[in-house]
């Protein structure tokens, strides 16, 4: 297993080493195993998304939301401050 | 987890009936001015600790005032403390500060400025003779054995990752709860590392009034980050914590409440206050390590478990505090600083349950005077939260 899915209806894996662009990595964890394209390096402990989100997009970790995407993330893609933003303590 | 039959350590027992893991010689400055002579009685002491409060309690207001006089109160009569050296620019408050430590029964000494015509230098000599008394009486103090249910442990972590959330909070959460199911007390704080994840803390509240409190302390949090136009992206999550991996205050919040295990959520401590019946707390609080551990060890805690991410060198003063990361490449960069390995669990190479024994027998050896690693290197502060404007 080179990511950790923690809950089987998450948006996002943990990968348990860097990965680097076009490498295979297996997808462990809650849910059923499976193998996707890395398509940027994703460095330790960061986050693959695992399916294909759009602008707004809420992304779920621990089976919670997490935050909302803020661009068009491909399966594949690395997930983190610059496609996510937090939901709380915003000013509405 | 294998259940090994331990229920008791070895502690030394205090008059007020509190059971501490250590016995500290405390030098405690209980006002600003007062700090560097304070620092160089405990420098001239063998294994004395000082603790410095820089500010002057009887100038702060509203809920500083509060916390701060909680904290100059409770800490010399902590579990951990054997005696007392008071330091002090400020009589009346140093002769009230005398007085609970005298009700705890502790050998004490309490001196000011104002007794030592306004001169540092006599302070020092006083307050290093006092002191050298104090080390001396205590240091026939002996360990007996102690129930686990005396014990109180304080939860915290810093320069979190991913793996944080992932393995080593679990971890803690496991300890917590075998603490908690021995008849002790186990307390998390860092209010705003809650945010997205207080569903899951209410969800284990005693009663609705504990959930209601629980989502009301978040609400605050929240509410002060708007009102100061704070984003709380760079903030906490810090610049670290994002560069670790962490993406938002839920992510890390989702992983922060693990630590707390999953027995029932007895109440909402204010800063600093006890817990006061056995069980799982959460304290309303910073999230700053510094300021959090010290909320902690007010409120009584003789044992810290703090798990980090990416390395975190800071421990409470007065209460030993085991250091845990799962992250590999931590594990390998600050070994002088991890009383846990748990890098083999991130790996899928041990257990969670083995790793969680392996530390709750640590916690246990620590308890019963083996070192940490922060006692070893001499790490260690206190730091009481401030909120507000002060005279």
């Amino acid at each position: 297993m080179d990511a950790i899915r923690l809950s089987p209806d998450d948006s996002v894996a943990t990968v348990l080493r860097a990965v680097s662009r076009g490498e295979r990595v297996r997808i462990g964890g809650g849910g059923a195993d499976i193998v996707l394209e890395a398509i940027e390096n994703v460095p330790l402990c960061h986050k693959i998304a695992l399916m294909a989100l759009r602008p707004g997009d809420r992304i779920l970790k621990y089976g919670e939301p997490i935050g909302e995407a803020t661009q068009a993330i491909r399966p594949g893609g690395h997930v983190h401050v610059h496609n996510l933003r937090s939901l709380r303590a915003r000013a509405r | 987890m294998t259940q090994r039959n331990e229920r008791s350590f070895q502690g030394f027992h205090r008059a007020d009936g509190s059971i501490g893991v250590r016995n500290h010689l405390l030098v405690l400055s209980i006002g600003g001015l007062t700090i560097p002579t304070a620092r160089r009685i405990a420098s001239s002491i063998r294994g004395a600790l000082m603790v410095g409060f820089p500010y002057n309690a009887g100038s702060l207001l509203g809920d500083d005032r509060a916390t701060w006089r909680r904290s100059i109160f409770r800490m010399p009569v902590h579990p951990n403390v054997g005696a007392v050296l008071l330091i002090g620019d400020n009589p009346v408050l140093a002769a009230e500060v005398a007085a609970e430590v005298a009700r705890s029964g502790r050998p004490f000494a309490a001196l000011t400025m104002d007794d030592c015509d306004h001169d540092a230098v006599t302070l020092t000599e006083r307050g290093l003779r006092a002191a050298a008394r104090l080390a001396m009486a205590i240091s026939s103090d002996r360990r007996t054995p102690a129930p686990l249910s005396a014990l109180c442990l304080g939860l915290e972590c810093g320069r979190s990752d991913p793996s944080s959330g992932l393995v080593s909070n679990p971890l803690l959460g496991r300890v917590a709860d075998r603490l908690v199911d021995a008849g002790g007390r186990a307390i998390i704080g860092e209010t705003v590392e809650w945010l997205g994840a207080e569903h899951l803390l209410e969800r284990r509240a005693a009663t609705p009034a504990v959930a209601a409190a629980i989502r009301a302390a978040v609400r605050r949090r929240e509410e002060t980050a708007i009102s100061h136009g704070l984003d709380l992206t760079g903030n906490n999550p810090g610049p670290t914590n994002i560069a670790a991996g962490l993406s938002s205050i839920e992510e890390k919040a989702l992983g922060n409440v693990a630590k707390s295990g999953s027995r029932p959520i007895q109440g909402v401590l204010a800063y600093g206050e006890a817990a006061g019946a056995p069980g799982c707390w959460v304290m309303d609080a910073p999230a700053y390590a510094s300021e959090s551990l010290t909320g902690f060890t007010v409120a009584g805690a003789q044992l810290m478990l703090f798990t980090t991410g990416v390395g975190n060198s800071f421990v409470s003063a007065l209460a030993p505090t085991l250091k845990v990361s799962a992250n590999p490449v931590t594990c390998t960069k600050v070994g002088e600083q991890l009383d846990l390995d748990a890098s083999r669990v991130f790996l899928g190479e041990e257990p969670p349950e083995a790793a969680a024994d392996r530390l709750w027998q640590r916690m246990l050896e620590v308890a019963n005077g083996a070192a940490t690693w922060g006692e070893v290197l001499g790490e260690g502060d206190e730091v009481v939260a401030r909120y507000g404007p002060a005279m």
